[in-house]
């Protein structure tokens, strides 16, 4: 069964003649265990459609539906609340707590969320993200790769279903780029999460099960 | 309260700042508090010391002893527990080596306003007085001899009592009949029915004379009614609430700029479902921390103050009142951080992650 599912979705900015519409009506849907990536140039809808998905943007039609429940039917505390215990996300540029050592940023979400994660399921994660070593360290102290294996491990913290990246490779170079799609890969398998990665670089794509591709607003499946 | 820790122990020095800040608004708070109850006390101490429930004055006095004029057979028309009569007058008094205002207290020494002697002994012969402790600070001491300024008599210190001091001038104690030779010279005897005032201890003031001319005034109305009491009082108070208004200005300003300096931060952890509850209360356990790290550093830094001051400066730490004025700075503080909840609250996460 899907873990998520966009039934007729479409969403449009402004009115009258000034309408914009960002995402054409859309069908999608990803089970649980896939890597997909969505390609397509800046301004084509792809972060639209990464924001609708991830609940902080609401359609102006259709539904959009996260293990059976219909985000249109939840209101801003409830979708808080799915954000938090179903979808993991891994932004830009890693976006982790200055102030917080990389034990401390898993410890915080060890506090907000409620179904915490056991003394070995976290030896784990830090084993599977090899950022054992790095525990003590304050983001500033990273490399960009380290800050965003930090921010994955973050991101599968306490198991979503589903992972939201959104351009997770942009401020990498090229070896790191491919490290970190790798590693998304991985846990995504070994997990039997979702991952969903919005990006512009058509080099990653080799690592996803599905790719789709966005121009104008329309998504189109081409793998 | 774990973000809030955490954001103090990795950003020292800018939190220092801060408590530094709240540090010296609660250091000058405790101090104005301490000066305001100092200086109260230079002119309510031998009045609070009496434990009395009323003044009688004549009507006419507006509420001034000084002008107060009376007869000692006034008491007859007075229904009250304790009564006992009182005669005041301002002079200046000398030793030979310094000079001080002194107010003069014409008593009974058997009725209940008579104060207890901490050195010396009780005032016995004519023109024998106790006197305030105040003036040991001024070098008097027991044995000494006191010219006044608007009399020729000559007053003996015979003892020292303590907390006696009236509308800022350490208080002699003396006898009628010492108080009635200064206030009137030869024309004391002709005068030795004189006094100003009458205090009382009674459950029931409004029955307590029947004397139109007569007008009896709760402790309390009285003291406020001392020259400069009030006003001094109005403008001390209205110094420390100004400094808690500025010290919630001082806190919001401190505390919105770190706030919009973590917009994108705090957007970014709504965007992954942290609540703004838990957003608010890290913002809120943080300013406590920072106001009551900043209060018990300035009530330290008063209190040690205060153990080097010189005896001149008249101040004297309540500590029920520094206790109170310490909290109210740490709910004002938290006032101030509610700008930042607001804006905490205010934030789209949409955009935070450049949606």
């Amino acid at each position: 069964m899907a873990v998520l599912e966009l039934k007729q979705v479409k969403k449009t900015f402004g009115s009258g003649h000034k309408e914009i519409e960002a995402m054409k009506v859309t069908d999608f849907s990803a089970d649980r265990g896939e890597l997909i990536a969505i390609i397509g140039p800046s301004g084509s809808g792809k972060s639209t459609f990464l924001t609708i998905v991830g609940g902080l943007l609401t359609p102006t039609s259709g539904a959009v539906i996260i293990n059976d429940k219909n985000l249109a039917d939840l209101n801003e505390k409830e979708r808080s609340k799915i954000r938090l215990k179903e979808i993991g996300f891994i932004l830009q540029a890693s976006n982790l707590i200055p102030f917080l050592t990389v034990a401390n940023q898993l410890k915080l979400l060890d506090q907000v969320k409620k179904d915490n994660m056991t003394k070995k399921q976290l030896e784990e994660l830090y084993e599977d993200l090899g950022i054992g070593d790095l525990r003590t360290k304050y983001p500033a102290d990273l490399s960009g790769g380290e800050r965003q294996r930090v921010a994955i491990a973050k991101a599968l913290y306490s198991n979503p279903s589903i992972i939201l990246a959104d351009e997770p490779t942009a401020s990498l170079d090229s070896d790191r780029a491919y490290e970190v799609m790798e590693l998304l890969k991985n846990e995504t398998k070994n997990k039997n999460t979702t991952t969903i990665v919005v990006t512009h670089d058509i080099r990653l794509v080799g690592y996803c099960d599905k790719v789709y591709k966005m121009t104008d607003g329309v998504l189109v499946q081409e793998k | 309260m774990f973000l809030a820790l955490n954001e103090i122990k990795k950003n020292k020095l800018r939190f220092t700042l801060i408590i530094g800040v709240l540090m010296l608004v609660s250091y000058l708070v405790f101090f104005l508090s301490g000066l305001a109850t100092g200086l109260e006390n230079l002119n309510r101490e031998s009045v609070d010391k009496w434990k009395a429930t009323a003044i009688i004055l004549t009507e006419e006095s507006d509420k001034s002893m000084y002008q107060s004029s009376l007869a000692i057979e006034d008491v007859n028309e007075i229904d009250a527990e304790e009564i006992a009569v009182i005669g005041q007058i301002n002079a200046v008094a000398g030793n030979g080596d310094s000079k001080t205002n002194v107010s003069i207290f014409g008593i009974n020494k058997d009725e209940f306003i008579m104060p207890k002697v901490t050195e010396g002994e009780v005032f016995v012969d004519d023109n024998e007085v106790i006197a305030s402790d105040a003036l040991k600070e001024d070098g008097f001491k027991v044995g000494d001899e006191l010219h006044l300024s608007s009399s020729g008599e000559v007053l003996k210190i015979v003892g020292f009592t303590d907390n006696a001091r009236f509308n800022a001038a350490p208080v002699l104690y003396g006898d009628l009949a010492t108080f009635h030779r200064v206030k009137f010279g030869e024309a004391a005897e002709a005068n030795k029915e004189s006094i100003n005032g009458i205090v009382v201890r009674a459950d029931e003031l409004t029955a307590i004379t029947k004397n139109d001319s007569l007008e009896s005034i709760e402790i309390e109305t009285f003291i406020r009614n001392l020259p400069g009491y009030t006003e001094q009082n109005l403008t001390l108070n209205f110094m420390i609430y100004f400094l808690f208004g500025i010290s919630a200005v001082i806190v919001a300003i401190f505390l919105y700029v770190l706030t919009v300096q973590k917009i994108s931060m705090f957007g970014v952890m709504k965007a992954q479902g942290i609540s703004n509850s838990y957003l608010s209360r890290s913002v809120i356990a943080q300013t406590f921390i920072l106001a009551a790290i900043g209060v018990a550093v300035g009530f330290v830094l008063t209190l040690i103050t205060a153990a080097f001051l010189p005896s001149a400066v008249p101040v004297a730490f309540d500590l029920v009142t520094m206790l109170i004025y310490g909290l109210v700075l740490i709910v004002v503080a938290i006032l101030g951080a509610v700008f930042s909840v607001l804006t905490i609250v205010r934030i789209d996460p949409l955009k935070a992650i450049g949606g």
